[in-house]
Parts: structure tokens; C-alpha cells; sequence
């Protein structure tokens, strides 16, 4: 059984384009639908067009980071949607009594923190079911964010917003919008956490083996609520660039089912809804080709009130490509 | 029924898992299948059963020959595949399980009093005792085996494949399933049997025939060789036969003293010594607590009374960590459950217990966690193409291999090993056993949970027997035998005394 192929092998890790869309499915999918794309529209690869594809995909894009951890580590977070909500609600009031951009981000951080330290309190520390905890509170904080705008929509001072933060909001910088670069840096920086850090071996450990994980001496407890609270970071992250770009917070609607579009980027990019597998650039273009998709059916000026019925039977065929891809690369 | 195998070929990606492999399954006898894991008996067995699809080569049963049997056309031949993880759900009824996706109904609804009729006439003629309505949950491990050898006997098999039945069972339970084989043969099904344990294969099988490398190697009749024969057979030439000569100079003073440890009801006041560069071997028979006392030794089970202490120091127990860190390892058993994580790369899985409770840096360098993995595959010798392969490329002993090299980062004073050679072949186990010994050289003290007499013999200086939770007796040198193990592990000493 040990005869190994040495040549084989030796293909086998070539940095060649077909191991390379091999190994990230997701690319397959992104570069399909392009060219899809491109078809329904000669501007679609355009750079402005792009740009905005980007610039669109940016907030459920940071969600997916998040989102990436908790899938890993082979649990859910249904409550990201409500927490933007409920932290882009309070950012605004916060902006407005104060007036400074960095104290609001700092704020919505810490918030968005809190909120996921909360949800990973019940996980880790009382064991119930994350899939459970975070259905609470995704009612719960949605309650609180309708109760803390009367139903109604918080809006931010005007004086302050076209000074301020609308400037994050649609700034750019070497002609890429900053919460673009504001993306790609988060991606980064959570990438290198997944691959640099025994933090992030730790995730996968426990996504894939948590018994294993336990009894080589990791925290399993303390990781699930450090996990639940990186996503709720990143998803404070996200709802401060949602203010700087909207001005202003539906509370009723805010984020709201932002948490699918999220789980759907995540699988899309790779990850086993089972835990243990999964890649944060993955999840980074799984909501690019998320948008592209929504993008795709406006090129082909496809009527409203079927686009998601047909977002549906395309992200089903793009998990299906990547799933028949990964079974070619195993045997 | 005639089964023949006719140069079967199954590749792996780069891996040729059977190679050439033809011989035919003597009718209304029982086959014993050896080799080492790895020689590729699972995967021929599950061609057999219609899971996997050879890459060439055919099967001719009764004459005709099949590519490929899909996992249905083999249940309809009557084929049955007794697996080593057991296939059944827990929430169901026994009778349930075994009518599982084949109910008997009367006007579309469920016929339960049928399906429990033939369940107890299925029981009946197996000659065993369990209620086809009792919970399959609430039920021992040797029962539920029994339940997947019942479904064989309910469905009418021509063959039979046990795939390392006796793992889980008592020895009494052993007899019992060894019955109905003999049962089986005389009614003319075949079997095949499929184990590591040389007694049992010699009591219970007829013929032999053994696969290495995916390489049909011998076929012929138990009768005419012995275990060491067999033993060749297995591992070719090189390793059998090695006996680990042991002298006890190095050993030291005490360094690790359990006092009164209790966790009820599976042990009650559990007191032991270890001494430097001593191997303490625990054994008993199933239902002893020392699977639990394995746990509780490394905080992984709350402990409810007594103490731990280690050089002189009294160990706090209450979180896996910090009993690492005050210098203790273990390598759990079940290694698929509770050591591999499967996800994740050799290299990760080797470094993980080192990344826990000594790594202090910010990042994790791949060329050291390479230069981890270069220093042990000296040390432990691990067959591996490359440390960034996943861990389930490995075969089990080099999984193995891998879990000791995790602990061996640590540089523990005491290694607490439970079931270290658990499902690894002959070859693996008997360098599991130098790596003990190595272990002992250097002055770590070492405490193996087994219950093989075969390997306490090789390993042990000292043994402790268990018996319902306490311990039963303390053997030294000539005591470690079989007979004495025996004696006390089933607690004869103290049913004289009554």
C-alpha cells in the first residue's frame, strides 16, 4: 500500500494554474461567471464595473470572515444580521452625541464584540447548541434595535455625516473605495490568524476533532466564546462601514438576513458546513461571487420577483462545482 | 457459495492498495484473512461487500463473473458485512435496527408484531438473550454486535465478513459469537474473519490466507502452521519474534503517587506509585473503571476524591492544561475519536499538544513546525510522503506514531499511555513497544492501560490488576503471566473467600 508514485506526487504540487483552481475551487466558479458576465454585458468587466462589484460585496464580505471562524469550528451564527443591526442602531447615536469618527469605530467594535462574547457565553460555557443560542438572539437583538428606533429609522446629523464619516463611506484611495481596502486588509489580517497563528489551528481542531482538540490541552470552552466574539468583532466592523455608507439605520430591516448571505459566501468559498475544512480567501471571493451573481441577473435584466429563486439554483451550482471539484483532487 | 477473486487491482491516487490479488473463499468454512494494517484486507472486503469499486479485476460469484457488486446486488447475493464500527442508531429499538429499511408491513403500516416474532426466533437460534424492544442505546457494546450479527442470520447470508469483531467483547462474549460461527459453518455459510488477535484466529478459523501490500502472499490451513509461522507470514521475516529484553537498573525513586482516587461508581479509592523510569502496566477486564481512571488521571473526568501528586507536589486536577504543564502526557485511546484530528496536517496534528502548553510566539513558523516533525520521524520512525499531508494518509500504526511524537514535544515526567497499540499491526506494536522502552531509558516513568497479555508481558515492570473498580493485586516479574492476569482480573481471589 505504501508504493507511492514519486512523479505523480511531484505534479501534484506544482504551482501549475490547474492545481491552483484545484485546490481553491471558488476561483473556478468566480472566473465562470465573469465570463457570464461579461456575455450579458460588454461593460461587466469594465473597472468601474468591478469596483462597484467589490465595493458591493465589501459588508457581508467582513460578515463572511467572521462567519468563516464560527463554520470552521463546526458551529453557526444565525444572530450576525441582528448584531449589525443593533450595533450600526447604537454607532448612530453614539456618532451623533459625539461627532468623532474614531470614537463611533471604536464603539462599534467593542459593541459588535460584546454582542458575540454574549452569544459565545451560552456556547461555550452552557453548551447549548450554537445553531439554538444564536436563534435567540437573532430575535432578541433585533427586538432591541426596532425598540431603539421606535420602529422608525435612526438617522444620522446630517452636519456631521457629509463631513465625516460619508467620507469613509465613498472616499477612495489610488481610485479603489477605502471600505474595499478596508476588506481586503480584514481579510488579511483574519487569513493570517487562520494560517499564522496556533489560534487558528485551534479553530480547525476543534471544527474537525473536538475531542482530539480537548485532550491535547485546548480551551475547547474559551475558544468557542473567543470565536462567537471575532465574529461579533467583525461583523461591529462591518456595520460601521454600513452607517458610512447609508447615513442612516432601518431598524426594522438593518441587516436583516444578512446572516444567510454570509453562510452562503462561506460555502460557496469551500468550507464544510461540518466543521474542520475551509479558507478565508474563499470567503472572500464567495461573497464576491455572491454580488457577481446579483450583478449577473441585473446585466441580464432578469425580473425582481424571480432573482432569487434563481440566486438559489446558482449558489447550489456553484457549492456543487466546488463539492465534484474536491472529489476529482481525491481520487 | 463460491466466491472467487480474480486479479483485483484498487488504486488510491498514487497508492496501489491491491495489487494482483486472486484466490478463491473456501465454501462453508471459515477464513481467517490476515495481515498487517494496511495490507489492503479492508479494502478487498468492502469490494466484496459492494462499498468500493476495484480499479480492475473481477469477482465470480457462483460462476459468473461481476465487475462490480454495488452494496444492494450484494446484500441480494447474500453477502453480509459485519463492520468494525457498528452501523446501528442508538434512538431505535433493537428490532427496529434490524429491519431497518427492510419493515415488514401488512396495508402500508409497520408490522411490529411480525418483525418482533422474527426477531426472537433470530435471537432464539443464536442462543442469546436480548429484548427485540429494548432501546438499541441502553444496551453494552457486545450486545450491539450481537444485533449486527443478527441481522446476517434474519437476512438469510450465504457469507459472512467480520471485520475484527472481538474488539469490544468479553471474553465470554468472544465464546459466545465464536459459537454461532461454528454454527453458521455447520448450516454452510461461509465466513470470513478478519482479526489481529493470533488465538483467536487459530481457535476459530480453518484457513488462512494473508495480504501484504496489497499482495496476495499464502493461502493454506491453520492446522499446519503455528503463530510464529503465521507471524512471519504477517510481517515478513525481519520482525517476529523480537522479545524486548528488559533490566531494571535504571529504575529510581518514586516520582507520581495516586492516593484514594475515587470517581464512583467506576473506581473507589485507587491508590498507586510510580517510580523514575519505572512502566506501570493497569489491566483488568471490560467494566473495571480503567477507562475511566485513564481519564481521570489527566483531568479529563472530574475527579470526586483523592489526590495526585508529582515530585512532591500535589497536582491541581482540574483542567487538561495545567496538568500537562506540571509534566504529564497522554496518548488517549480510540486514536479515530480521540487523538487524529483528521482535518488537519501531520506536521499540525504532531505540533498541537506543543502548541497548547509551550509555544509562546505570536506566529507559528512552518519550518520549524517542519524541523518538529524532521527531529521526531528520527525518533519514532514515521512513514510519511510529506509532513503537510493530512494525517488519514497515514496508515494506523504511523497515525500512531504521529500522537506518541505530539506528547514526546512535551518532555513529560510521566507518559500515561491508554491502549497505545489499539488497531495497529504487528510491526507498528512492536515498535510502540521500543518507543516505551525508550521512554523508560531516558527516566520518564510510564503507565500503560492494556489488556493484551501478550504486551504486558514485553513491556511491563510492574502490573496492576483491576477488578470492578478497585485494585484487585499487584504482580512483579514471573507473576506477569497469562494465568495469574487472569485470575485476578476476573476477581477469582475474592469470590474464595465468600
Amino acid at each position: 500500500m505504501k508504493k507511492i508514485d514519486k512523479q505523480k506526487l511531484k505534479e501534484n504540487s506544482k504551482l501549475t494554474l490547474k492545481n491552483i483552481i484545484l485546490n481553491h475551487n471558488y476561483l473556478f466558479s468566480l472566473i465562470l461567471l465573469l465570463i457570464v458576465g461579461s456575455i450579458a454585458s460588454p461593460n461587466f468587466l469594465s473597472p468601474a464595473n468591478l469596483i462597484q462589484l467589490l465595493r458591493a460585496s465589501t459588508i457581508i464580505g467582513i460578515i463572511a470572515l467572521g462567519m468563516s471562524l464560527v463554520i470552521i469550528s463546526g458551529n453557526i451564527d444565525l444572530s450576525v444580521g441582528s448584531i449589525l443591526g443593533l450595533t450600526a442602531a447604537i454607532s448612530v447615536l453614539v456618532y451623533n452625541a459625539t461627532g468623532s469618527i474614531f470614537l463611533t469605530l471604536l464603539f462599534t467594535l467593542a459593541f459588535g464584540l460584546v454582542l458575540g462574547l454574549f452569544n459565545g457565553f451560552f456556547v461555550g460555557k452552557t453548551h447549548i447548541a450554537g445553531f439554538i443560542v444564536t436563534l435567540a438572539t437573532l430575535a432578541a437583538f433585533r427586538s432591541l434595535t426596532v425598540q431603539l428606533g421606535q420602529g422608525g429609522p435612526l438617522l444620522i446629523n446630517n452636519d456631521f455625516y457629509y463631513e465625516g464619516l460619508r467620507k469613509i463611506g465613498y472616499g477612495t484611495f489610488l481610485s479603489i473605495p477605502y471600505i474595499v481596502w478596508i476588506f481586503i486588509f480584514a481579510t488579511v489580517i483574519v487569513w493570517m490568524v487562520m494560517t499564522k497563528t496556533k489560534f487558528g489551528r485551534y479553530v480547525y481542531a476543534i471544527g474537525s476533532n473536538e475531542k482530539a482538540a480537548k485532550l491535547s490541552g485546548i480551551k475547547v470552552d474559551l475558544m468557542k466564546v473567543l470565536i462567537y466574539g471575532f465574529a461579533g468583532l467583525l461583523t461591529g466592523l462591518a456595520a460601521f462601514l454600513y452607517i458610512s455608507r447609508f447615513g442612516s439605520v432601518d431598524t426594522a430591516t438593518a441587516g436583516r438576513s444578512f446572516e444567510l448571505d454570509a453562510i452562503a459566501a462561506v460555502a460557496i468559498g469551500g468550507a464544510s458546513m461540518a466543521g474542520g475544512k475551509g479558507f478565508i480567501q474563499g470567503s472572500f471571493f464567495g461573497a464576491i461571487i455572491l454580488y457577481s451573481i446579483n450583478a449577473i441577473l441585473n446585466a441580464f435584466g432578469v425580473p425582481a420577483f424571480i432573482t432569487d429563486l434563481i440566486k438559489g439554483i446558482l449558489i447550489l451550482g456553484a457549492v456543487l462545482i466546488q463539492k465534484s471539484l474536491n472529489r476529482n483532487k481525491e481520487n | 457459495m463460491k466466491v472467487e477473486f480474480k486479479n483485483i487491482y484498487k488504486n488510491f491516487g498514487a497508492v496501489q492498495a491491491l495489487d494482483d490479488v486472486s484466490f478463491s473463499v473456501p465454501e462453508a468454512q471459515i477464513l481467517g484473512l490476515l495481515g498487517e494494517n494496511g495490507a489492503g484486507k479492508s479494502t478487498l472486503m468492502n469490494i466484496l461487500g459492494g462499498v468500493l469499486k476495484p480499479s480492475s479485476g473481477s469477482i465470480m460469484i457462483n460462476g459468473e463473473a461481476n465487475a462490480f457488486l454495488s452494496t444492494v446486488k450484494a446484500k441480494e447475493l447474500g453477502i453480509s458485512f459485519i463492520h468494525q464500527e457498528l452501523n446501528l442508531v442508538n434512538d431505535l429499538k433493537v428490532y427496529e435496527n434490524l429491519f431497518l429499511n427492510d419493515e415488514i408491513t401488512k396495508y402500508g403500516f409497520l408490522n411490529k408484531k411480525e418483525m418482533i416474532e422474527r426477531s426472537k426466533a433470530v435471537f432464539k437460534k443464536m442462543k442469546v438473550e436480548i429484548d427485540p424492544e429494548a432501546f438499541v442505546r441502553d444496551l453494552d457494546t457486545s450486545r450491539k454486535q450481537l444485533i449486527e450479527i443478527a441481522k446476517a442470520v434474519l437476512f438469510d447470508s450465504k457469507l459472512i465478513i467480520f471485520d475484527e469483531p472481538t474488539t469490544a467483547l468479553t471474553n465470554k462474549e468472544i465464546k459466545i459469537l465464536f459459537d454461532i460461527m461454528r454454527e453458521f459453518r455447520n448450516n454452510q455459510i461461509s465466513c470470513i474473519y478478519i482479526s489481529h488477535k493470533m488465538p483467536e484466529l487459530f481457535e476459530i478459523c480453518d484457513s488462512y490466507v494473508v495480504l501484504r501490500d496489497g499482495k496476495f502472499v499464502d493461502k493454506g490451513l491453520f492446522k499446519d502452521i503455528d503463530e510464529q509461522k503465521a507471524t512471519e507470514l504477517l510481517v515478513g521475516k525481519k520482525l517476529a519474534n523480537q522479545e524486548i529484553e528488559y533490566d531494571e537498573s535504571h529504575i529510581g525513586d518514586i516520582v507520581y503517587e495516586v492516593k484514594d482516587l475515587t470517581i464512583t461508581p467506576f473506581f473507589e479509592d485507587v491508590s498507586f506509585h510510580l517510580k523514575k523510569g519505572e512502566v506501570l502496566v493497569i489491566t483488568g477486564l471490560f467494566g473495571d473503571g480503567r477507562g475511566e481512571l485513564a481519564e481521570a488521571l489527566f483531568a479529563d473526568r472530574k475527579i470526586e476524591r483523592g489526590e495526585v501528586i508529582l515530585n512532591g507536589q500535589k497536582l491541581k486536577m482540574n483542567s487538561i492544561i495545567s496538568v500537562m504543564k506540571s509534566g504529564i502526557s497522554m496518548v488517549p485511546r480510540n486514536r479515530k475519536e480521540r487523538s487524529i484530528i483528521s482535518d488537519l496536517s501531520i506536521s499540525d496534528n504532531l505540533s498541537m499538544a506543543y502548541f497548547t502548553s509551550k509555544h509562546k510566539k505570536l506566529f507559528v513558523k512552518r519550518n520549524e513546525e517542519n524541523e518538529r516533525f524532521e527531529k521526531n520521524q528520527k525518533i519514532t520512525q514515521i512513514k510519511a510522503e510529506s509532513p503537510l499531508k493530512k494525517i488519514t494518509t497515514l496508515s494506523g500504526g504511523n497515525q500512531q506514531k504521529v500522537i506518541f511524537s505530539r506528547w514526546f514535544e512535551l518532555n513529560s515526567d510521566v507518559y500515561i499511555l491508554d491502549n497505545p497499540t489499539q488497531g495497529i499491526d504487528v510491526g507498528a506494536k512492536s515498535e510502540v513497544y521500543h518507543l516505551i522502552h525508550e521512554l523508560s531509558l531516558q527516566g520518564k516513568s510510564v503507565i500503560v492501560f492494556s489488556s493484551e497479555y501478550t504486551e504486558i508481558k514485553k513491556i511491563a515492570n510492574r502490573v496492576i490488576v483491576m477488578y470492578r473498580g478497585t485494585i484487585n493485586k499487584e504482580l512483579v516479574h514471573e507473576q506477569i503471566n497469562e494465568v495469574d492476569i487472569m485470575y485476578y482480573a476476573t476477581g477469582s481471589n475474592l469470590k474464595e473467600k465468600n
